[in-house]
């Protein structure tokens, strides 16, 4: 617009020259569009397109052991799954695994990154320890768990439950136990993720402050509670929404070290549409419970989103 | 009448491994007094300040705060308030927050809280910006709020660190003036961190000169001006800074450029001395030294002359009248007073 007005005024030369630049932001764009092209459609390819026939199946009975039967249900599927107790579980059982495995990692994450930074030495060895689990494929992680830690008598788990008198425990049989098993296990794995992360922020507060606050008769625990948290309130928050999304989205540890059970004990929403689609080869139904899932979880980023952006 | 705010340093030494940041540092605050800590970057101020604050511990010595041993005391437990260099403001907080905060650690009755914090704001002049954020300030302003902060608790010491290097030429004149003003007004003892020779002259009281981490000279300005005991104070105090000049001392007179100089001391014998006068003490009249003047800096009200005698620099200051242009050829002299004398081996003064 600007460029444009000042050629009303400017000599012949300038107007040469601003068309010469017009020409060029012309040709650098499509360049630019040239090199986004194949990402874009890639991404269209394997994101949006399955995502819109996953809402086009869910309207439809599709059930590979029932071939006659399928056909355009409308809104069939979710009318039987609001009515579905099974489906109630699982949505329950995947928010008490979310919450928990969240806030412990918070947690965790929180208190080893503060312990960390007062590490005299030792620290760079500390971080590449601590980050080991998180470069392992969860699925990898479940079946450690399974056989390494909590199989019975020869887990080390187990053997440390033995050995502190509690006595072998069924630790992925239970019901109650698989839960807080497959908690943990999540938490195991991805709390330093949020050790990380949380440990980058602490070290970017400045060091005046805290000289400051000592000054201002401060304790350590105030210090803590009135400056260091609210500093670090962002970076929680963010560590809240990543972990959140992946938590609700979690399949491959659960997967293998307890499969949903015992009966449907640990059976997240995740696992429930996975066992309907390809256990009971019920697609369209499936389809409809991994919709939810979805909608549940855009209902909570946006809920998490504008706590962030508050304040 | 305010008995509080005496600072006692003995014998304090501090080391870094291998690295002495102080050596043998002494020296006596008397209550209600403004004291400066001056010296160039390195030289120990900014560690002396926080060995008082407490916020580091010397290697061995003893701080004794209104006769009480304070050493091994963490800095929560001092009474002392301080301002940082960089202001150390909180900055999720607002300037009402900030200034409430020391209040708040020590329990202070919320309802009280409220008048005191609007009464500091309103000492340093920001009572509109109580509800802004630290980032939202300028500098001056950011400093005031520091200020605000540290006033606000009333406690027995007032630790300054540098508080103004970090303001533009003109507000820190003008904040200059307000913190004297203000630390009068409190009647607090005030310490005070500088690399700013002008400033400690003009703020304190008595001032403590630190290079490479001893003390050198304790005094008011007038007396570390008018006697440097050392060539490292002569050439740090005093802007432009003393002349030093190596001369030949002998029963009372110098010899320099050839010319024969009475001075004020009282020595038998010769020796080699560096001879020290101030830009300010040299005369320009009929007889003395002769020299070129090879620079003319104009300053407004005054001027300063770079003179070349047999090869070495002195510089003059001199009045806006008369000035003499470059190129010119000057007689200097001065008062035998105002020759100071040193020791070019130990760097010391000669008496």
């Amino acid at each position: 617009m600007l460029a444009g007005e000042n050629t009303m005024t400017a000599g012949p030369a300038e107007i040469a020259s601003s068309d010469f630049g017009r020409v060029l932001v012309q040709r650098e764009r499509r360049f630019a569009t040239l090199l986004l092209a194949p990402a874009f459609f890639a991404l269209l390819l394997t994101t949006t397109f399955p995502l819109l026939f996953l809402v086009y199946t869910s309207v439809y009975r599709i059930n590979l052991s029932m071939p006659f039967m399928n056909g355009f249900v409308g809104l069939e599927n979710y009318k039987v799954l609001l009515a579905d107790d099974r489906f109630w579980h699982s949505l329950i059982v995947s928010l008490v695994y979310t919450i928990s495995t969240v806030l412990l990692q918070i947690v965790i994450g929180l208190a080893l990154a503060l312990f960390v930074m007062n590490m005299k030495r030792g620290q760079g060895w500390f971080r590449i320890i601590a980050i080991l689990p998180v470069v392992l494929s969860p699925a990898v992680v479940g079946m450690i768990w399974r056989t390494f830690m909590l199989a019975p008598e020869f887990g080390i788990v187990d053997y440390l439950a033995i050995t502190a008198g509690l006595g072998s425990k069924n630790w992925l049989g239970d019901p109650s136990l698989a839960m807080v098993s497959v908690i943990v296990i999540h938490t195991w794995q991805w709390t330093p993720f949020a050790f990380m992360v949380l440990l980058a922020s602490l070290a970017s507060l400045p060091e005046d402050i805290y000289e400051a606050a000592r000054i201002d008769r401060a304790s350590a625990w105030q210090r803590f509670r009135r400056i260091t948290l609210p500093l670090l309130r962002p970076a929680i928050v963010m560590v809240i929404i990543m972990r959140t999304m992946v938590a609700l989205t979690a399949f491959a540890a659960i997967f293998t070290v307890t499969g949903g059970g015992p009966g449907t004990a640990t059976e997240i929403l995740n696992l429930y549409a996975y066992r309907k689609s390809f256990t009971e080869l019920s697609i369209g139904y499936g389809s409809a419970l991994a919709v939810a899932l979805l909608i549940v979880t855009i209902i909570i980023s946006a809920i998490l989103f504008a706590i962030r952006r508050s304040k | 009448m305010n008995a509080r705010g005496q600072v006692i340093f003995k014998d304090i030494w501090k080391k870094h491994g291998e690295f002495v940041a102080l050596k043998d540092v002494s020296f006596e605050i008397n209550p209600g007094e403004f004291f400066a800590l001056l010296g160039p970057s390195g030289s120990g101020k900014s560690t002396t300040l926080r060995i008082l604050a407490g916020l580091d511990a010397p290697t061995s010595g003893r701080v004794l705060i209104d006769g009480n041993d304070v050493t091994g005391v963490d800095a929560a437990d001092r009474d002392v308030a301080m301002v940082f260099q960089s202001y150390a403001l909180y900055p999720h907080m607002t300037v009402a927050e900030n200034i409430s905060f020391p209040l708040e650690m020590a329990k202070v009755p919320k309802s009280e809280i409220a008048a005191a914090v609007f009464d500091a704001a309103r000492k340093v002049k920001i009572e509109h910006l109580l509800d802004r954020r630290p980032g939202q300030l300028s500098g001056g302003q950011q400093q005031r709020c520091a200020l605000a902060r540290a006033i606000v608790r009333k406690a027995r010491l007032f630790l300054l660190d540098e508080p103004l290097s970090n303001l533009d030429a003109k507000l820190r004149l003008e904040t200059r003036v307000e913190l004297k003003k203000l630390q009068r007004s409190l009647d607090v003892t005030a310490v005070y961190v500088t690399h700013d020779q002008e400033e400690a002259m003009t703020l304190a009281d008595r001032m403590a000169v630190f290079m490479a981490g001893e003390i050198q000279q304790i005094g008011t300005p007038a007396e570390v001006f008018a006697k440097p005991n050392s060539i490292d104070i002569a050439g740090f105090i005093g802007n432009p800074p003393m002349n030093l000049v190596n001369a030949k001392y002998s029963d009372g007179d110098i010899i320099l450029g050839g010319q024969r100089f009475k001075t004020a001391v009282q020595i038998t014998g010769s020796r080699d001395v560096i001879a020290g006068i101030r830009p300010s003490a040299i005369r320009i009249g009929a007889d003395g030294l002769k020299s070129r003047v090879d620079l003319v800096e104009h300053l407004g009200d005054t001027a300063v002359l770079d003179l070349d005698i047999g090869g070495a620099l002195m510089r003059v200051r001199v009045g806006d009248e008369n000035v003499p242009k470059e190129g010119d050829t000057v007689s200097i002299s001065a008062r035998p007073q105002d020759f100071h004398l040193f020791d070019p081996e130990t760097r010391k003064r000669l008496v």
